[in-house]
């Protein structure tokens, strides 16, 4: 029954949503709306859900003194520092405005800048041509690299008396060219891959989202 | 030494891209850009809309991409309230609340747009695909209030706005896979034209949908912002952090180029 009833579900909604898709009738069309308010309201208790099981999993590594367990009580002193003045004071009071400005924003923007050296070290140490294939890659990254900045079409024109923006022109060939085509081939494949999967876990064949592996 | 320069600690790489960013920040070095025919396709298709129409724009970014989609979300909405356009801005994420009502609210101060009349934010509501799906019934349904909790029927631009069919061109500013759910859900199904603004690294996941013209028009990291900034003749933060990238990028292809050269002399010197 546990497992019955949700298989069931997901048969059903899945195959009347499928159906409303291809049937303008205003029948379906409002059946379909509803379903769509229903997931809306849905969505709020998955929130709840992911913070619950968050907390569930801290508050687990804390118990087990896992590696690292002291940064689980920053997570919940974040939290709780968040929810205490946002919950009363609202998402615009300058409160939590300043700390999302002057605390999340700077370290969000300093793990994602921390890229740039990481990049630039393994680009040195690992893009090497070492087979043909590798040299493609290297060139096209090189073209791509350098046509990105307006530093390579300003060195470019100033150096060679022809072509100008050359290396934006060539950046553009590549993008609207080989990139575009084996892109879609890539989203081609991954369209019928999320075809055939989701009519499996229509008819019940793919049941792993139930959790247990069968 | 060929052994040393290259096992070269990475530090020294470190240390070499800071100074890259330090140093044209302090010189505002800039060179002229060459503006891309996706980008000019994007503020082709807003300078050319009437005046009253109204221009969707998802701030669907958080802190970590920041750097490059603010400039765009900024140049975009300078070039909408000097045309006189109707913006509704969201975000289909709950970091980008905050970003999206600052960058909205610092532009319509600049530009004289006011809140209520000319902009409306929406804020963030949960649900991402189902958000969309549910505008195209009613945007009254999905946010029932914008993001100072003021509903919507009190709004007097929201009195002619109902769905997609009064939203002229949605633009999503993205560092995810959003710009793939505006277009699966509301270009395929309600017929809405879509332009997008992505990170460096997402762009090139969107071309096969700006030949299909289900993209109007593509902006590719700071350098879209760059290139809007000249399309407006504003030069604001995309235009100087592109002199900054410049030097990095060419750091990076010199550093790949002299490890390849000593790769090489290695590898001949072994046979």
């Amino acid at each position: 029954m546990r497992r019955q009833v949700p298989l069931a579900l997901c048969f059903i909604f899945g195959l009347v949503m499928m159906l409303a898709e291809f049937s303008p009738h205003p029948v379906s069309q409002g059946i379909r709306k509803e379903i769509i308010d229903w997931s809306l309201i849905i969505w709020p208790f998955a929130l709840v859900l992911a913070v619950a099981s968050l907390v569930h999993t801290h508050w687990i590594r804390i118990r087990r003194r896992a590696e690292y367990w002291q940064y689980s009580y920053l997570v919940f002193i974040g939290m709780i520092v968040m929810v205490v003045i946002g919950i009363p004071f609202g998402k615009r009071h300058p409160a939590f405005v300043w700390m999302f400005e002057n605390v999340q924003v700077p370290m969000d923007a300093t793990m994602f800048s921390l890229l740039a050296f990481i990049i630039a070290s393994a680009a040195y140490r690992a893009f090497r041509a070492r087979t043909f294939e590798a040299s493609l890659l290297l060139a096209a990254a090189l073209i791509v690299m350098i046509g990105n900045v307006p530093v390579g079409d300003f060195i470019w024109n100033k150096l060679i008396p022809f072509g100008d923006d050359l290396p934006s022109t060539a950046r553009q060939w590549i993008l609207d060219n080989p990139n575009l085509s084996s892109r879609r081939g890539i989203i081609l494949g991954i369209s019928l891959g999320v075809i055939s999967q989701s009519i499996r876990i229509i008819l019940g064949i793919e049941r792993s989202y139930l959790g247990g592996g069968d | 030494m060929l052994e040393r320069l290259m096992n070269i600690d990475r530090r020294i790489i470190f240390i070499l891209v800071a100074l890259a960013v330090i140093i044209p920040t302090f010189l505002k070095v800039s060179f002229p850009i060459t503006v891309s025919e996706p980008t000019r396709q994007i503020y082709t298709h807003i300078d050319e809309l009437p005046p009253d129409a109204t221009v969707l724009m998802a701030f669907n970014y958080g802190p970590s991409s920041l750097a490059e989609l603010e400039p765009m979300a900024a140049a975009v909405l300078r070039h909408c309230f000097k045309r006189g356009l109707r913006v509704i801005g969201l975000t289909l994420f709950p970091d980008g609340a905050t970003l999206g009502d600052e960058v909205i609210k610092d532009i319509a101060e600049e530009t004289g747009a006011v809140n209520g009349e000319d902009y409306v934010y929406l804020g963030y509501r949960p649900g991402r695909i189902q958000v969309l799906l549910g505008m195209g019934s009613s945007i009254e349904s999905v946010f029932e209030s914008d993001y100072a909790d003021k509903p919507l029927r009190e709004i007097p631009m929201m009195n002619a706005i109902k769905n997609y069919d009064h939203i002229d061109l949605v633009l999503d500013l993205a560092s995810s896979s959003s710009p793939a759910w505006w277009i699966t859900y509301t270009n395929t199904r309600y017929n809405q034209q879509i332009a997008a603004g992505v990170t460096g690294v997402m762009v090139s996941e969107l071309y096969p949908y700006l030949q299909t013209k289900q993209l109007v028009g593509l902006m590719p990291g700071l350098l879209g912002a760059a290139e809007y900034e000249k399309l407006i003749n504003a030069p604001e933060k995309g235009t100087a952090g592109m002199s900054v990238q410049s030097f990095v990028h060419l750091l990076i292809v010199a550093l790949v180029i002299f490890g390849n050269i000593a790769f090489f002399i290695r590898r001949r010197k072994e046979q």
